[in-house]
């Protein structure tokens, strides 16, 4: 009997963007279904909450301080394990279809091995693999002409080549010009056909490949969707789909001023700087766009255009699942479905990303349908809400395979219940943020979640002096409006928080690994 | 405003270093990434192996100071650039020198890919005087 995982992930996926998951907006019916027959966690976390140190952690099972990526533009390391490796060797077919983003993607002299594969075409080194992965076809946000799938669009479909929204502006600074109907960053109508925006033709790719195997091998495809991560701007066919004047305000968006601004005024300063238009600490949003502009209008469009994005998703997944099955694959399937990390879509009064640790990043979608034929009973429906994180995924891939995990991994096979999770003895999940900015601005965040709590401690940066930090209670307070850090009644907790914080992390890489681009 | 410096030795007289250097069209040879160079007048066009395009203007070449220097004009869009590298005898020696090759830019969002490229530029040079090889390394009409 064959084995066979699909690895589904997007891009900064919030974990309300599913229906299984109380997602009051995207129909989701396909991954909605595989939660149904399959296990659902409530509580998982990255390890970091931008691509490339989440993507290190998703490939080698690793804390970003063992795997080095320690912010966006480091690339991981030529050397560095992977479980697409550890498959490999282990005689599975290995592939990826989409965004991989283990090495920087601004890369004008193309030095990076992604970049020169997409250029080129190829889908592999000279025959041999790359990180593990025998096959690999890219795509990015927009038709990245350093991937294939924009290299596609340039040979194939030219006339729709600039159809998308330029993600970075003249000056290589992610690009802060409005559009849409409100006028929100990164917002776009495409007028590109649906049959060739990225989502359909990462499917498309995968689909290709699962034709051309034998139906008695064991394979990994890893479908990487670049979306619903911004720019915003799904084909507009679809955008009758979600009408955005008729969407309700997201529950985290505090939409009088007043007590927005008093909800950041609680939390560490970087929050009401860039709020403010007073600091940019790191480059995944627009340096030059203030959220303190943001209007309801424009958190309800990003909304719509996402969620449109999320279905598109779901049902090219469809597409995926449907044609495995036809191939009679399903029952030795397990299916994996999460993302690399979230997005505030108008949380706090913000958009995009940074460092912040809270639910909008943070809480990340997360299910597994195992292969039916792996259970002794049906298991569906199960839910999980101990902590796990992306650091856990590539142990699972091997316990899947019936390989044993590497030592190298820091995290555990998943667990199928949660029995299972306390059988573990799962307590906590780790999240770590390290950034320098060229201009100067250093921040330094780690977070611990244990209990329903969450405590961040802030390390001395250029914005904070090393004694602030937060402490939510998520039972109490779902969309941490409220910062318990300086309450004088949770001292105690903070400082037994922080003990087990400073006792589970790693320790520090003694020489940071180089960043060589923005992201 | 953002400011690189990146800095190699090289076992060479710093005269023949120079004469690479001040030789703009031959960048390519030396710089990884770059599939040409070309100079017209004042204007280096510089050919990306990603298939961009750069376009500089040569401010000085000094020979006195074995200093160039030069701007980035398009298209991308800096509000400042300046480039630059020099040449020096190592300590008076005549068989060694030392290149810098700094960059001052704003905004800074390149600064990153420009930091890592310099390093690798500086290695090209210096393979390129110590044992002839260019280093246009990697050919994207020749297979990753």
């Amino acid at each position: 009997m064959a084995r066979r995982i699909l690895f589904v992930t997007t891009d900064q996926q919030r974990y309300d963007a599913l229906g299984c998951n109380g997602g009051q907006v995207a129909r989701t019916p396909v991954i909605d279904r595989l939660a149904s027959e399959g296990v659902r966690y409530e509580r998982a976390h990255p390890q970091n909450v931008v691509c490339m140190p989440s993507r290190a952690t998703i490939v080698t099972g690793r804390h970003v301080r063992n795997h080095g990526v320690w912010m966006n533009g480091v690339p991981l390391a030529p050397d560095a394990p992977s479980v697409a490796r550890v498959l490999l060797d282990a005689g599975w077919r290995t592939a990826l279809f989409g965004k991989a983003h283990f090495e920087p993607l601004l890369d004008p002299f193309l030095r990076q091995v992604e970049n020169r594969l997409g250029i080129l075409g190829a889908t592999d080194v000279d025959g041999a693999p790359h990180r593990g992965f025998e096959h690999l076809e890219f795509a990015g946000h927009g038709a990245v002409l350093l991937l294939h799938h924009g290299q596609w669009m340039r040979a194939e479909h030219p006339e729709h080549l600039f159809d998308f929204y330029p993600v970075l502006d003249r000056s290589l600074e992610v690009n802060a010009a409005g559009g849409g109907d409100s006028g929100a960053p990164q917002v776009h109508h495409n007028r590109v056909p649906r049959d060739l925006y990225h989502t359909d033709w990462v499917a498309e790719r995968a689909l290709a490949w699962l034709d051309g195997l034998d139906d008695d091998e064991d394979w990994f495809c890893w479908l990487s969707f670049p979306d619903p991560h911004h720019p915003w701007d799904p084909p507009s066919s679809e955008l009758h789909r979600v009408p955005w004047r008729e969407l309700d305000l997201p529950e985290g968006y505090p939409e009088d001023r007043e007590e927005r601004e008093k909800r950041l005024d609680g939390k560490g300063a970087h929050w009401r700087r860039w709020y403010d238009g007073d600091l940019v600490s790191n480059y995944e949003a627009p340096a030059h766009w203030v959220p303190a502009t943001l209007t309801a209008d424009q958190v309800r469009e990003v909304n719509a255009m996402a969620h449109i994005q999320n279905e598109l998703i779901d049902e090219a997944l469809g597409r995926v699942l449907a044609r495995i099955g036809q191939r009679g694959w399903g029952d030795d399937l397990d299916v994996l479905y999460t993302t690399d990390h979230g997005e505030f879509q108008g949380d706090h009064g913000l958009l995009f990303k940074g460092p912040y640790h809270v639910d909008s990043l943070m809480r990340l979608p997360l299910l597994w349908r195992p292969a039916p034929s792996s259970l002794d009973e049906p298991s569906g429906g199960a839910v999980v809400t101990s902590p796990v994180g992306l650091l856990d995924l590539a142990p699972t891939f091997c316990a899947i395979a019936g390989l044993d995990v590497p030592e190298w991994m820091d995290g555990e096979p998943l667990p199928r219940d949660e029995e299972h999770a306390r059988s573990q003895g799962r307590k906590r999940v780790l999240t770590e943020w390290d950034s320098v900015h060229p201009n100067g601005t250093e921040v330094h965040l780690q977070s611990l979640y244990r209990d329903g709590l969450l405590c961040t401690r802030y390390e001395e940066g250029t914005c904070h002096d090393g004694t602030e930090g937060e402490l939510f209670d998520l039972a109490e307070d779902p969309v941490q409006a409220v910062n318990l850090w300086d309450d004088p009644t949770r001292r105690s907790l903070r400082d037994e928080l922080l003990t087990d914080l400073e006792a589970s992390l790693p320790a520090r890489p003694t020489v940071a690994r180089r960043v060589e681009s923005p992201v | 405003m953002v400011i690189i410096t990146e800095e190699i030795t090289i076992e060479a007289p710093a005269e023949e270093v120079w004469a690479l250097v001040a030789a703009a069209e031959r960048q390519a040879e030396w710089f990884p990434g770059m599939a040409s160079s070309t100079v017209e007048g004042t204007v280096r066009t510089i050919g990306t192996a990603a298939g961009g395009m750069l376009l500089e203007e040569i401010l000085d070449i000094d020979h006195d100071r074995r200093r160039f220097e030069y701007r980035i004009t398009g298209p991308m869009q800096f509000d400042h650039h300046l480039g630059s590298i020099e040449v020096h005898e190592v300590d008076g020696a005549k068989s060694a020198s030392r290149v810098v090759y700094g960059q001052e830019l704003e905004p800074t969002a390149l600064a990153y890919v420009l930091g890592a490229a310099l390093r690798d530029a500086l290695v090209g040079l210096r393979e390129l005087v110590e044992t002839g090889a260019t280093s246009r390394g990697w050919d994207p009409e020749g297979g990753a």
